[in-house]
C-alpha cells in the first residue's frame, strides 16, 4: 500500500532494510555512491583469470558490490592477452567495449595506458591511504591501480628433494630434471631471474641479458615445458613436472586441492609484481561510473581482505594480517627485507623490453 | 479494364502469385534468366570478398613497424615486419616445422586413409561399412581440443600407456610435448578429412575396371598400382591440398601437445597479435603463411592439373 504520509516519522519493515542496505552500500563503496543518480546497469562485465582466481575475486569482490550495489557480476574468463586488442579494436572503431573492468597485469595493463586507452581512475575516493605499491609507476595520474603484490615463487615437489627445498635456480639445469621443468611461455617472470641465476646482477637488467640467455641454452638441454597458470596446476597433478616458476598463487591452489606442491624463494630471488585493474574508454557514462565503483570497492578493507586472503596475496590495503597458512612465508612480502630477496622491474623497464626479451626467449626455445 | 475486372475475381492467393511475378520481373528481368544458375554464386562471392577485404586489412597491417612507446602501428610504410620475419632464426624454424609437419601429416594421413576409403566403399556387408562411417564420423562430434585432452591422458607420464609400460617394470616413456606428440595428434584430426574426400574418388571407380583388370590376369596389387591409383587421383589431389593446408594452419594440436617448444606458424601469429601486441608482425606472419598456403596449391595444380578435381570442360 502506498504511503500517503510521508511526514509520518514512523518507519515500516520494508522501508527500514531498504536504508539499512542503501547506508551500508554508502559506507561500503565511500561517499557519494549511495545517493548517486547514475543509472544502474543490469550488469558489470570484469574480465579475471579463471580458477582459484576467478573463485577469489568472486567472493571477495564481486559478490560484495553485487550486494551493495544491486548490480550483478558477470566475471569474463577471456585470457588477459586476447582481450586486450579487442578492447583497443573496439576503442579504435568507436564501438562500446567489450567489458567494463579489465583484470590485468601492471605491464599489461601499463601498455593499454601507454596506448591512451584507459580510464583516470584518480577521483575514486579509496585510494587515498593505500601503499605506495597501488600507484603505477611512471604514469600519470591513475590510468591503473594496482591491488595486490605477487612472487614468481620456485615450486617444486617435495618428493623429488629429499634434502629440502632448492637452494638455487640452477637446480633446473641438473640433467635429473630432464623434461622435469617448467617455465611461463614467454619467460614472464622469470628474464630478470635468469640473468642473475646466470652470473649476471641486477644492474645488467635490461642492458645486458646475455647471462640470462646463456642461462636458457644451458635449460634448453634440459628441454623444460613451457605453458601457462593452468598448465602448471595440470603437469604437478599429473607427475610431470619435479619444478617450475610460477606464481604463489597457483602453487598454493594447487596444495590446497591436495596435490603434494611446495614452495620457496632460492638464493637469487624471485621477481615480484603486480596486478591491477582498469576500465576502458568509451562506455556509456553510467557503466564507466559503476565500473569505477566496482573498483572503489575492491580497494576497501573486507574487500581486499577476502580478495587477497584467499589469493593469498599481500594487498594495498595496509594493516591487513595475512592467512594463517602464508605467516612468514616468503611468498607473502609484509616487511622491507621480505622485499630484499625479490626482484622488482619497473613496468616501463618491463613494457619497453619484454618485446625484446620474448623474441629472445622464442628464438633459444623454439629453434 | 475487363482484364482488370476479370483478375479481380481470380482467387487472392492467384493475384497475390501475379503480383510476386511482377515484383521478381522488376528485380531480376526475364532476359537474365540465363544467368540464373550464376546468381547461386552470390554468396560463395561475397564470402571470398569479405575474406580479401580481411586480407588487405592484414596486408596493410604488415607494412607498419609497432611503435613501442604507444603501442601503436607507426604510420609510415616499412618492411620491417617482413625483415623480422625472415632473418629470424626463430621464425625460420617454426615455418620449416610448419612445412615439415604439414607434409608428414599429409603423406602419413592419406597413407592411413586411402585403405580406410578403400574398404568403406567397396566392403560387401552394410555392417562393416555402417562400421567404418560411425568410426570416422565419431571423432566429428569431438572437438578437436578436446582431442588433444584425450592424447595428454593417453600418453601422459600417467598415462595409459605409460600405466602399462610402468607396469611391466619399465620406465615411463617420453609420449607427449614433443614434436612426434604433435605429428600424431594432427595425424589422428585429419584422417576423417582425407577418407570424407577419398571416398567420392573411389566410389566412382567402376568395380568392372577392377574385375576386368583381375581378370586379365593382374594381381591385385597391379590392379591397385595401374587401375585404382590413378583412377583415385582427384581424391589423392583433392585431400592432399586440404590436409596440408589444414595442419599448415593449425594451432590447437601444437599449443596443447607441443610442450610450449614445438610451435607452428599460427601460434606464432599469435604470439605476434596477443603475447607481443605487435599486430604488424602477426599480420606479417599471416601473410607469409597465406603465401605458403596458397604457393603449395597452384604447385599442387599445375603438376597435377585442375582438371584431376574435374574442373576441366568434358568434351563431348
Amino acid at each position: 500500500m502506498e504511503n500517503k504520509h510521508p511526514n509520518n516519522p514512523s518507519l515500516n519493515r520494508r522501508d527500514f532494510l531498504t536504508t539499512s542496505a542503501m547506508l551500508a552500500g554508502g559506507i561500503m563503496l565511500g561517499p557519494g555512491l549511495a545517493w548517486a543518480d547514475q543509472k544502474k546497469p543490469k550488469e558489470i562485465i570484469v574480465r579475471a583469470w579463471g580458477g582459484s582466481w576467478g573463485d577469489a575475486l568472486k567472493a571477495g569482490v564481486a559478490d560484495g558490490f553485487t550486494k551493495a550495489t544491486g548490480i550483478k557480476v558477470r566475471l569474463d574468463f577471456t585470457e588477459d592477452n586476447e582481450i586486450k586488442p579487442k578492447i583497443w579494436a573496439a576503442i579504435d572503431q568507436g564501438r562500446v567495449p567489450p567489458i567494463h573492468v579489465n583484470w590485468d597485469t601492471t605491464t599489461n595493463a601499463t601498455i593499454s595506458a601507454l596506448r591512451g586507452v584507459t580510464v583516470d581512475l584518480s577521483d575514486l575516493s579509496n585510494l587515498k591511504g593505500l601503499l605506495p605499491l597501488a600507484k603505477p609507476v611512471g604514469l600519470k595520474g591513475y590510468p591503473l591501480v594496482n591491488t595486490y603484490a605477487y612472487v614468481y615463487v620456485c615450486a617444486y615437489r617435495p618428493e623429488a628433494f629429499p634434502d629440502g627445498p632448492p637452494q638455487s635456480w640452477n637446480v633446473m639445469l641438473d640433467p635429473k630434471f630432464k623434461r622435469r621443468v617448467a617455465l611461463y611461455d614467454d619467460g614472464i617472470g622469470f628474464n630478470p631471474i635468469s640473468v642473475i641465476a646466470g652470473g649476471g646482477t641486477f644492474k645488467d637488467i635490461p642492458d645486458n641479458m646475455e647471462p640470462g640467455y646463456e642461462f636458457y641454452r644451458k635449460l634448453k638441454a634440459n628441454k623444460p615445458l613451457l605453458g601457462e597458470d593452468a598448465d602448471f596446476t595440470t603437469w604437478f597433478q599429473k607427475g610431470e613436472i619435479d619444478l617450475a616458476c610460477t606464481i604463489s598463487v597457483n602453487a598454493r591452489a594447487a596444495k590446497q586441492s591436495g596435490i603434494d606442491v611446495a614452495w620457496t624463494v632460492p638464493k637469487e630471488g624471485c621477481k615480484v609484481d603486480t596486478d591491477g585493474l582498469w576500465i576502458p574508454r568509451g562506455l556509456p557514462a553510467n557503466e564507466e561510473y559503476w565500473a569505477k565503483e566496482f573498483i572503489n570497492f575492491a580497494l576497501t578493507k573486507e574487500a581486499q581482505q577476502k580478495w587477497c586472503s584467499m589469493l593469498g596475496l599481500p594487498p594495498v590495503f595496509p594493516g591487513i594480517d595475512p592467512p594463517a597458512d602464508l605467516v612468514g612465508d616468503v611468498s607473502y612480502p609484509t616487511k622491507p627485507e621480505d622485499f630484499e630477496k625479490l626482484i622488482r622491474v619497473p613496468s616501463k623497464v618491463l613494457v619497453e623490453n619484454q618485446p625484446k626479451w620474448f623474441a629472445k626467449f622464442n628464438e633459444i626455445f623454439q629453434g | 479494364m475487363t482484364s482488370v475486372k476479370q483478375s479481380s475475381h481470380f482467387p487472392i492467393k492467384w493475384r497475390l502469385l501475379d503480383a510476386a511475378e511482377r515484383v521478381a520481373a522488376l528485380v531480376w528481368p526475364r532476359q537474365l534468366h540465363s544467368y540464373t544458375g550464376y546468381l547461386l554464386l552470390v554468396p560463395a562471392l561475397l564470402l571470398v570478398f569479405v575474406l580479401v577485404i580481411g586480407l588487405i586489412y592484414i596486408g596493410g597491417y604488415s607494412l607498419h613497424e609497432l611503435d613501442l612507446a604507444n603501442y601503436r602501428l607507426k604510420e609510415s610504410f616499412s618492411l620491417t615486419n617482413y625483415y623480422t620475419a625472415v632473418t629470424s632464426t626463430t621464425y625460420r624454424t617454426v615455418v620449416l616445422r610448419s612445412l615439415y609437419g604439414s607434409f608428414l601429416v599429409t603423406v602419413i594421413t592419406i597413407f592411413l586413409a586411402f585403405p580406410y576409403a578403400y574398404l568403406m566403399v567397396r566392403a560387401r556387408e552394410a555392417m562393416t561399412r555402417k562400421f567404418l562411417l560411425i568410426s570416422l564420423f565419431l571423432p566429428f562430434f569431438i572437438g578437436q581440443i578436446v582431442r588433444a585432452y584425450g592424447w595428454l591422458i593417453i600418453l601422459g607420464k600417467e598415462g595409459l600407456l605409460n600405466n602399462i609400460v610402468t607396469f611391466f617394470g619399465f620406465s615411463p616413456l617420453e609420449l607427449i610435448y614433443n614434436y612426434p606428440a604433435v605429428i600424431l595428434g594432427l595425424i589422428q584430426y585429419m584422417l576423417p578429412f582425407a577418407v570424407l574426400l577419398l571416398a567420392p574418388a573411389i566410389t566412382a571407380i567402376n568395380r568392372d575396371m577392377e574385375l576386368a583388370s583381375e581378370s586379365l590376369g593382374a594381381h591385385w596389387i597391379q590392379t591397385f598400382i595401374h587401375i585404382v591409383l590413378p583412377m583415385a587421383k582427384p581424391g589423392l589431389i583433392g585431400s592432399s591440398v586440404v590436409v596440408f593446408t589444414l595442419t599448415l594452419t593449425d594451432f590447437a594440436m601444437p599449443e596443447i601437445l607441443g610442450g610450449g617448444t614445438t610451435d607452428f606458424i599460427a601460434n606464432s601469429i599469435y604470439d605476434g597479435f596477443f603475447q607481443l601486441s605487435n599486430s604488424g608482425l602477426g599480420a606479417a606472419l599471416s601473410m607469409i603463411l597465406v603465401t605458403l598456403g596458397t604457393a603449395f596449391v597452384v604447385v599442387i595444380f599445375s603438376i597435377a592439373g585442375t582438371g584431376t578435381l574435374g574442373f576441366s570442360r568434358r568434351s563431348k
